[in-house]
């Protein structure tokens, strides 16, 4: 017999659509909550953007109860291998997004995962109760196949509830569990890595309620103006995302892995098909794209097109790969 | 809101046309997905004094409108995002930037070769508005302020271009106003002079001044100093400069009744199609504007109060 053996037939492109509570997304790649507004995009870059979305499923900027303005000026600077970011929950509103661009966004053909942030509890019970009003009532009863809520409680860009509370485990079980008592669809608390035991925090939520953690939010930080020598960002401190955190992100995301028994939403610094494959043999199930959409807006449809590939090649599956870094060398 | 980054003008935009086929000058860079960004070729990059005149084909650019901008980015580059850049002259499918080095970035891109490739995005931004430019009475001051002068050579441009065209609106007489730092930062001022001359042929009076911070070149004044000397009532201006800049041509704008003015503002962008908020603008109405989306043009009575601009628009 000839050592030569005819190449194997190139295995067919697994199937790396993915289950994540009641929603069936086409494949792993959703964007990361306030990275990517995709009715402007639309309206700059073309419609078809909205008919073919480069996400599996859309996370809108993060919705609070009340219109605000934001951080003052400058709230973005670009660092090495990064972005530092202190937008400070700018937003219409719970009353105007439903009004107005939910239903807009209801005719993505993904579904969509609505990002809530509140200052204190009841403003997230608030949040989940007006959406699910209204989602119920363009819907109708199948509505939870189609949205799901994340909990926002991870904004490192505003000082009074969000961050503060997902930064307790005791405060972040309390919120997860009463909007867990008013929400009935896919329910994800997004985590903060800014905190000693990241675990500590996910198995709160998940006791609590939650369907799966999104993990991480940006890592607080600080830039200096290189003139003044004064802090640059109008609100002083900042939060860090973009490619120079990944090794952070993914630190946390396998050790949560270890501690929580839901998916995990994997995110921090994604940019090619290997952050991904990074990001699935850590632990997670779903992966987000953040900063790397401001300068690619269709990456998250590039990386769902490599992922096949990817996996394909290594002889792989989306069920071999999530965790796979946790098996014995 | 200049960032310490270079953060250029914010004006400019590359549209999501269509590249790559095989055999065209980008035929190395894979179409990115949707065509959302462009590839694109340097095919000339040349110092103009302290600033870079960088010129590149796009293929398929959809053109651009004067004051709209492009997030550019070196396909090779150090850099995680692109730069705002004004559109500062276009011919087809070749546009070309002026671009001050101040930062990582911009020294990317003004030390780029030719036959390197970019990725464009854009045209971004909603551009000035020429037909209000154009009309009516009254000269129309294009006033800009180092970099910023940017956008001021595709405006004149087209200008000339529809004037050459036939009877359309076009202005009794257009009027450019430079200010630069010192005489190398005003080399930058060279591809609107050769717009100027195209605008003169096309019957169109175009004198301009320029003047410098030390003097070198023109009078030793900053830009608001020539305005003070040449605004008359009626005016309608369009502006590009620095956060200062834009403040202080408000106030002496102010002082003079029906003077109309359109700021192009600056700012450092992360996004460049409204999906960061990172590039936000205050309002006179207390509400914050995207200079990327609602931006990079606004009108003076849209950003500063009454009180504070009392030009306004009615006169």
């Amino acid at each position: 017999m000839s050592i030569l053996q005819p190449p194997p037939a190139p295995s067919p492109a697994p199937d790396i659509s993915v289950q994540l509570g009641p929603l069936r997304l086409a494949h792993p790649i959703v964007n990361a909550s306030g990275t990517m507004e995709i009715i402007d995009l639309a309206e700059v870059l073309g419609p078809d953007i909205i008919q073919d979305p480069p996400v599996s499923a859309y996370v809108p900027k993060t919705i609070t109860v009340d219109a605000r303005s934001g951080n003052p000026a400058p709230r973005i600077l670009e660092t090495p291998g990064g972005l530092m970011n202190a937008i400070g929950l700018s937003g219409e509103g719970l009353e105007a997004f439903v009004a107005g661009r939910l239903q807009r966004l209801l005719e993505l053909p993904c579904p969509l995962i609505l990002s809530v942030g509140g200052f204190s509890l009841e403003e997230y019970v608030a949040l989940a109760t007006g959406l699910r009003a209204a989602l119920a009532a363009a819907l109708g009863d199948g509505w939870t196949a189609k949205a799901g809520l994340e909990l926002n409680i991870s904004c490192p860009n505003v000082h009074s509830g969000c961050v503060s509370i997902g930064s307790s485990a005791g405060e972040t079980e309390a919120v997860v569990g009463a909007v867990r008592a008013v929400w009935p669809g896919l329910l994800v608390a997004k985590l903060t890595p800014n905190v000693t035991d990241i675990s500590e925090i996910g198995r709160a939520a998940e006791s609590a309620g939650a369907d799966a953690i999104a993990a991480v939010n940006t890592f607080k930080g600080l830039v200096i103006d290189r003139r003044t020598l004064k802090p640059y960002l109008g609100n002083i401190t900042g939060g860090l995302s973009g490619p120079a955190i990944k090794p952070l992100a993914l630190r946390a995301v396998y050790e949560l892995y270890e501690s929580v028994a839901v998916p995990i939403i994997g995110m921090g610094g994604v940019v090619t098909v290997q952050d991904v494959l990074d990001f699935l043999a850590c632990g997670s199930r779903v992966v987000a794209v953040g900063s790397a959409a401001f300068s690619e807006p269709g990456v998250g449809a590039r990386l769902a097109g490599q992922l096949g590939e990817a996996l394909g090649a290594r002889r792989l599956t989306m069920e071999s790969v999530v965790g796979i870094a946790h098996t014995a060398r | 809101m200049t960032a310490p980054e270079p953060a250029a003008q914010p004006p400019a935009g590359g549209g999501a046309s269509q590249a790559g086929a095989p055999g065209a000058p980008c035929a190395g860079v894979t179409q990115d997905a949707f065509g959302r960004r462009s590839p694109a070729i340097v095919t000339a990059n040349r110092p103009l004094g302290s600033l870079g005149w960088l010129t590149v084909q796009v293929p398929g650019w959809p053109g651009a409108k004067p004051g709209q901008f492009v997030m550019l980015q070196a396909v090779d580059s150090c850099c995680f995002l692109g730069r705002p850049l004004s559109v500062a002259q276009q011919d087809g499918d070749t546009i070309s930037f002026l671009i001050a080095p101040v930062g990582t970035g911009t020294r990317k891109l003004c030390g780029l070769r030719r036959g390197d490739l970019l990725w464009v995005l854009g045209p971004l931004g909603n551009g000035f508005d020429l037909e209000a430019l154009s009309t009516g009475p009254g000269r129309l001051v294009a006033v800009g302020g180092g970099v910023g002068a940017a956008p001021f050579p595709l405006l004149l441009s087209t200008l000339a271009a529809s004037a050459a065209e036939g009877p359309t609106a076009r202005p009794e007489e257009v009027l450019i106003l430079l200010g630069f730092r010192d005489g190398s930062q005003a080399a930058g001022a060279g591809p609107i002079a050769e717009a100027a001359a195209a605008l003169e042929a096309a019957g169109i009076s175009c004198p301009g001044e320029v003047v410098t911070e030390d003097g070198s070149i023109g009078r030793p004044e900053r830009i608001t100093d020539a305005l003070w000397r040449h605004l008359l009532p009626g005016d309608k201006l369009a502006v590009c400069g620095p956060s200062a800049m834009t403040q202080a041509v408000a106030k002496v704008c102010a002082s003079m009744p029906g003077v109309r003015v359109w700021f192009s503002l600056e700012a450092g962008m992360a996004c460049g199609v409204g999906s960061c908020h990172g590039c936000v603008v205050p309002l006179a109405d207390g509400t914050n504007a995207r200079v990327c989306r609602e931006g990079p043009v606004f009108t003076a009575e849209s950003l500063f109060a009454r009180g504070a601009f009392g030009g306004g628009g009615e006169a």
